[in-house]
């Protein structure tokens, strides 16, 4: 594995900024996190770190409306941003030779959003929020299946308990003033992370840095979060059936797990690929080659920090296979690894895809700008981009056991059926 | 709350010169072209297999048997089954891919270098002697007439699907998606598909790309041991004849229910060949292919429409189509096709702005060693090369080529590529919500289909 080096700088309003020199290519990445994600929305105000996210883009004192993207583009990058429950992140990757306009991009907005803002412009982003959330909800089959996962896993008054994306409702009650304040509480160099990955001079970035990142005040009080403290365990299975409009039934089993980061975490992580990632992983072998009643699995952990994470599966059914014939395989083989443990095949086979992975993921940029962004935010500790395969390698098939059998219970389960609708009306 | 912001655009430092890496490429005597792409610094290795085994290559009557041969290879060889292929695999961290488009097979992996020669033994044990187990093929057939349903619940997929089946005016294999529709599908037969890969899966017309970290000497060696001693040509591919368009028309797709119109406007557009492939390339990016771009601009940041617009190509070894695109909320149907379609018209009439021009040259040109950061992008963009048999300095004197195109160049190209006499104006949505006020545009004779 790649050591990458990693530099770390404290500005004095707070700022925490990354750099990490890769001189293989003429090309450089630019990352922010702000510690603000949904789990920091207020109640009836869901959705409105993603729309404000939006709102970055809308233009700041010294850029106009859309120039954002013009800027970046005319210098032959690329730019975009994204919200979810623990953060929103803000990145570009152009031309080496292009980073202070990045860099410049980043801080105008950071440091003179409001004077740009208009209600034109909140009830433009408003109505593309609304277009998204259909486009990725609405009027998509199994589309509403993460904000169901979300609110039987956590207790109402939870803040994951609403989904990053909102309700058209506290979409449409969304204020100008909701923006001053959202942006006055939480967007402030003492909340971010700031990483360069790629080819620059560390000395001549880090006095870039400066220059338009320095003069932006800290805010000395950032909000205290919502409280995060949920039961490890749900304490009951929650189940739910939605008729949606679908060809295929598709069940969706969630679990509450030991929050990202967390030795529990990285065991339950090897879990989720001996169960799914691959052709030979456990359950693709079980339900979709072995006995037939799968067309698809997947497996996945939610790496996030609020309380508890989230592990997920979900099994698409063969036509003619029942649901509950599914649901009793699916059941079956991850009992049967909680129990008898991954032989030690299954270990390599599992290490070798996650090495191989890690590598494939690290050879862009951009993508490790955003994991250094992301240790350094969660953990303050950026230095973890350079132990995720020996942390993944130091997991052996009894701590894989161990957390299984702690987390994969079925008084732990959210299980969501998603079933073929008679009509449209059915599936509304 | 600050007072030292700087307001002007800082300006830009002195560029450091990209290349695209240099490749060599030399024939066995089998006639398997291998292009091999050193990376320096590159920390893995990855290998695309490229045989002219794609759905151009099959017949109509048994459309769907290339994707569905490709798709078998992962399942096993005459030595392993599908379980200890994957196992195989999987335990050097590799996991193998075998697909299918219009044009040509692709069985690929990546790998960290040290795994490469037994990466490619087991690439070229699954393309050269595949197990086509009886219990596999019936399994994967059904996977696949499952994938149709599950992709035509999907808006956008039914739209593409829907696009291509109504642009076309004649009968033309285009008509269909490359991995066939049901009523092929339904009738293949394993017999099918060991005839397929017995005439197709043959190094004659055949390409290896190896890109990223390897020694010269060593991949040498391994090609020999692995894939010297394949043997025989294919037939290749049918070639596919140019079929016109139909006249000015709109389709509604009816899916009852759907809270947005999925649209998709265009028509028939131009092949990998095409002398105006560079200024196309440009007008759309103009036109649809940038976030400023006209399409994006108006629907989405103007009008809120839609969370996205865009425009672009499909250019295959004969005309693919030409689309915009854009999913909007069922109420705006009707203007937002009237957007669309005053957009198409506006390009060949209202005339390019240098600055719009200027960023679509300045975002293919400066995006270009982007495109190329992992070593897998650098193996796709061999591809092109070696299946459309393009120059080999293709991407050497890509930038060069973008910048050529002036005003004049992407002005021809939106009037002799853009033909508002033929745009198919598609819509899958709710046709009881959208119907009347799409017919009252007044654009065009409106017809309602039930989705399939």
């Amino acid at each position: 594995m790649p050591h990458l080096p990693i530099e770390r700088h404290l500005l004095p309003n707070g700022l925490r900024v990354i750099l990490s020199r890769d001189d293989r290519a003429p090309i450089v990445a630019v990352n922010l996190w702000y510690a603000v994600g949904s789990r920091h929305e207020k109640p009836g105000k869901t959705g409105f770190a993603h729309l404000f996210e939006h709102m970055m883009f809308q233009g700041s004192a010294n850029v106009a409306k859309g120039e954002h993207f013009d800027l970046v583009q005319g210098a032959g990058g690329t730019s975009n941003a994204s919200t979810w429950l623990d953060r929103t992140n803000y990145f570009e990757a152009l031309p080496s030779h292009e980073l202070e306009l990045a860099l410049w991009l980043e801080s105008d907005r950071l440091g003179s959003l409001l004077p740009a803002m208009t209600q034109e412009k909140l009830d433009n982003q408003r109505d593309v929020v609304k277009n998204e959330r259909r486009s990725s909800v609405d009027n998509q089959p199994y589309g509403t299946w993460d904000e169901k996962l979300q609110e039987l896993l956590f207790p109402d008054g939870h803040p994951y308990h609403h989904p990053t994306i909102g309700s058209m409702a506290d979409l449409d009650a969304a204020s100008l003033e909701d923006v001053r304040e959202f942006f006055a509480a939480w967007y402030a160099p003492n909340n971010a992370v700031l990483t360069v990955a790629g080819d620059f001079d560390p000395a001549s970035a880090l006095r870039m840095v400066e220059k338009h990142f320095g003069p932006i005040s800290p805010n000395p009080a950032i909000p205290e979060a919502p409280p995060i403290a949920v039961e490890p365990i749900i304490g009951a299975e929650v189940r739910q059936e939605v008729p949606d409009r679908v060809p295929l039934p598709r069940i969706y089993a969630a679990y509450r797990m030991p929050t990202f980061g967390s030795a529990g975490f990285d065991a339950l992580e090897v879990a989720v690929d001996l169960l799914g990632a691959g052709r030979a992983s456990r359950l693709y072998r079980a339900l979709v080659r072995e006995q037939q009643v799968a067309q698809d699995v997947t497996t996945f952990a939610f790496p996030v920090i609020g309380g508890a994470a989230i592990f997920t599966i979900w099994v698409t059914a063969r036509p003619g296979v029942g649901h509950e014939a599914l649901e009793a395989a699916l059941w079956a083989e991850v009992d049967r690894l909680t129990a008898g443990g991954p032989t030690d095949d299954d270990l390599e086979r599992v290490r070798n895809l996650h090495a191989a992975g890690v590598e494939s993921s690290l050879e862009r940029i951009s993508e490790r700008a955003d994991r250094l962004s992301m240790y350094a935010c969660l953990f303050d500790e950026p230095e973890r981009i350079n132990t995720e395969v020996s942390r993944y390698e130091a997991v052996d098939a009894a701590r894989v056991r161990d957390a299984m059998a702690a987390s994969l219970r079925p008084d732990n389960r959210v299980v969501l059926t998603y079933l073929p609708a008679e009509s449209a009306e059915e599936a509304a | 709350m600050t007072s030292t912001l700087n307001p002007m655009r800082p300006a830009a430092g002195l560029p450091r010169p990209y290349h695209f890496p240099s490749f060599s490429r030399r024939q066995l005597a089998n006639g398997l072209n291998v292009w091999t792409v050193p990376v320096a610094g590159a920390s893995l290795v990855n290998v695309h297999l490229l045989v002219d085994a794609g759905a151009a290559a099959e017949d109509e009557p048994h459309g769907g048997v290339a994707a569905l041969t490709a798709q078998l290879l992962v399942t096993g060889t005459r030595r392993l089954d599908a379980a200890a292929f994957a196992e195989a695999t999987e335990r050097l961290g590799i996991e193998v891919s075998s697909e299918s488009s219009w044009d040509s097979a692709r069985a690929a992996f990546q790998s960290l270098p040290q795994h490469l020669d037994a990466g490619l033994a087991l690439l070229a044990e699954m393309v050269r002697e595949p197990r086509f187990d009886a219990g596999e093929f019936e399994r994967l057939k059904a996977e696949r007439l499952a994938d149709i349903l599950q992709s035509r619940s999907e808006p956008g997929r039914l739209a593409d699907e829907m696009f291509l089946q109504h642009a076309y005016a004649t009968d033309t294999p285009y008509r269909r998606v490359s991995a066939g529709g049901p009523e092929t599908v339904q009738t293949l037969a394993r017999d099918d598909v060991i005839g397929f890969h017995g005439d197709h899966y043959r190094p004659g017309l055949a390409h290896l790309v190896i890109a990223g970290a390897f020694d010269d000497d060593a991949v040498a060696a391994s090609v020999e041991r692995h894939l010297a001693s394949w043997d025989g040509i294919g037939p290749g591919h049918r070639t596919i004849a140019p079929h016109p368009g139909g006249d000015r028309r709109i389709v509604i797709v009816d899916r009852p229910g759907s809270v947005q119109s999925e649209l998709r406007v265009g028509h028939i557009g131009i092949d990998r060949y095409d002398p105006r492939y560079f200024p196309a390339i440009v007008m759309s990016t103009v036109l649809g292919g940038m976030f400023g771009s006209r399409l994006n601009r108006r629907l989405r940041e103007e009008l809120g429409y839609t969370y996205g617009a865009r425009s672009g190509f499909d250019a295959r070894r004969s005309a693919g189509v030409f689309t915009a695109a854009a999913a909007v909320q069922t109420d705006v149907t009707a203007p937002a096709i009237g957007e669309l379609v005053g957009l198409l018209e506006a390009a060949r009439t209202a005339p390019f702005g240098d600055a719009e021009l200027k960023e679509a040259r300045d975002f293919q040109v400066g995006i270009f060693p982007l495109r190329f950061e992992s070593t897998g992008g650098i193996a796709a963009a061999i591809e092109p090369i070696a299946i459309y048999g393009l120059a080999d300095d293709f991407w050497q004197t890509y930038r060069d080529r973008i910048e050529a195109v002036g005003a004049a160049e992407a002005q021809a190209a939106a009037v002799e590529l853009i033909r508002p006499t033929e745009l198919l104006i598609l819509a899958v949505g709710d046709a009881s919500a959208i119907r009347e006020d799409v017919a009252a545009l007044g654009i065009a004779p409106v017809e309602v289909v039930p989705a399939p």
